[in-house]
């Protein structure tokens, strides 16, 4: 009898402090296989450090996190399993948005041909060649995505990976994570765009303070016509009309 | 992972711009002390060298001793310990490479690659000691070039074997990588390009001061301990040796300090929150 396919990210009860204040505590879930599941808080909510502790860029204090089954630094050629986007790729301003996709591919040992097609994929082929110092935030956002896109994961985590783009780069990447998913693929995504997420989240969970104050079904928040999973969010973040 | 490590070296302006001062910084090194002085002393140019009397170094570079410290790619020394503009911008080089990736963010796609930081730190490392050595060819061959354009332009006869020129610049290219990997491991370490800037440069400065201060306290010998400081081992290197450390003891010193360097800066990755 086979054993289960191991969960695409589990995480269970991991714990970071920063300074001796908790930013995480006690944060469990999980993603399960195919889904888009919309990772959801308040600013300064624990969000992007859970994100890292996933991917084991920040050490745990507690607990343990999962990528396919096992931590992601035991991964094998990791970058061909989980595509990531944090921090808008962190490109290099010298170099052009081509040579940073190439470093990238070089890195995750896919062939370079690959480059030019995910700048085709994301609509960067025209600006492919200028330097990335001089690119907008959008601009540098798909390349980033690009550069996710590069191995053919199976995985897509993403911090606000829509920040910066432009209402088609937003329509765009709506559809490809949603064609994602429908190929088999599962996508964690950050973000504060809860009418993005709304429309192409399978799942939610809503981080508050550093811990877990919501997990559901995105079936389960438009349970009611009348719902939206704004005002849901507001609901179980206790922060309707909280300016933070 | 070294193929992309080279790629992301060789795309940064930073590389480009420290390996062309290292190549200008010794080819002006080369033409002041190598053609300059030994034309002062000629008196093909300036007043001569008895109107410039003990202002002038003396260069004798007929001898072999003199034409081999010409041959280093960090520029000639004339017998003493001074930083050339040359070594700065190659230990730079190392230093900027080492803070790029925290700098502009790239360090995160960098480790989701390669999460087994250690290994990443060595290719880095491998990747700069390629480049590294790539500049020390540059420079071997300028220091060489000079000499010999110097020699011909005075008649002086190249005396030093034909062996020894290739040695002293195969050990001088070894140097030079080294030096760029020191520079990035002080860069991985220190994270922020200023800090690792100022850190390295002041290491710089600091060893022939330390070296100095050693030798007064010592009643006026060298101590042989500072012989192993990082500038005076890879002059060492260059040259085959000291009376006091043999020339295989410099090299092997100075690529156990180098990679002792490196395997700092891999724990120091592993550890650290990124």
């Amino acid at each position: 009898m086979n054993a289960p396919a191991p969960l695409p990210l589990e995480a269970r009860g991991l714990r970071k402090a920063f300074h001796g204040r908790p930013r995480v505590d006690d944060v469990s879930f999980s993603v399960r296989p195919g889904r888009v599941v919309g990772l959801l808080g308040p600013n300064g909510a624990g969000k992007t450090t859970t994100l890292r502790l996933l991917l084991g860029l920040v050490a745990r204090d507690a607990g343990e996190a999962l990528v396919l089954g096992r931590p992601y630094r035991e991964l094998e050629h990791p970058a061909r399993q989980v595509g990531a986007v944090l921090d808008a790729g962190g490109l290099h301003p010298a170099r052009t948005g081509r040579q940073h996709l190439a470093v990238a591919a070089a890195r995750a040992g896919v062939p370079a041909a690959r480059v030019d097609a995910m700048l085709a994929k994301v609509g960067m082929t025209t600006d492919a060649d200028r330097r990335a110092g001089g690119y907008s935030l959008g601009m540098r956002q798909r390349v980033a995505i690009a550069a996710a896109l590069l191995g053919e994961p199976r995985l897509l985590v993403l911090d606000e990976p829509s920040n910066g783009l432009d209402p088609a780069g937003m329509h765009w990447l709506r559809g490809e994570l949603r064609a994602f998913a429908a190929d088999g693929g599962t996508v964690l995504l950050s973000s504060h765009l809860l009418a993005d997420i709304q429309e192409i989240a399978d799942d939610v969970v809503v981080i508050a303070d550093g811990r877990v104050v919501a997990e559901a079904t995105m079936a389960d928040v438009l349970a009611d016509p009348a719902a939206e999973l704004e005002g849901w969010y507001l609901e179980v973040t206790g922060t309707e009309g909280v300016v933070r | 992972m070294l193929r992309a490590e080279l790629l992301g070296l060789v795309t940064t302006t930073a590389t480009k711009v420290a390996a062309a001062v290292a190549v200008l910084g010794l080819v002006l090194t080369q033409l002041v002390l190598v053609t300059l002085l030994p034309a002062l002393a000629r008196g093909d140019v300036g007043p001569g060298a008895e109107a410039l009397g003990d202002d002038l170094p003396q260069v004798d570079l007929g001898s072999a001793a003199a034409q081999v410290d010409a041959l280093s790619p960090l520029g000639a020394t004339l017998g003493g310990g001074s930083i050339g503009l040359a070594l700065l911008a190659i230990v730079l080089l190392g230093v900027l490479a080492g803070t790029s990736d925290d700098r502009h963010g790239g360090i995160v796609g960098a480790v989701l690659a390669s999460p087994r930081r250690g290994r990443l730190v060595a290719g880095k490392a491998a990747a700069v000691g390629l480049v590294g050595a790539a500049v020390g060819v540059v420079l071997a061959l300028v220091s060489l070039v000079t000499l010999v354009g110097s020699l011909a332009v005075s008649g002086i006869p190249v005396v030093t074997p034909a062996g020894s020129i290739a040695a002293t610049s195969v050990r001088g290219v070894l140097a030079v990588a080294c030096l760029a990997v020191l520079g990035l491991a002080v860069g991985i370490l220190c994270r922020s390009q200023l800090a690792g800037v100022l850190v390295m440069i002041g290491v710089l400065v600091a060893e022939p001061v330390v070296a100095a201060v050693a030798q007064l306290l010592v009643g006026g010998a060298a101590a042989t301990w500072t012989q192993f400081l990082p500038v005076a081992l890879a002059q060492s290197v260059i040259h085959g040796g000291t009376a006091d450390v043999p020339g295989a003891v410099a090299v092997a010193a100075l690529v156990g300090l180098t990679a002792a360097a490196v395997a700092v800066a891999g724990v120091a990755l592993s550890r650290r929150d990124v």
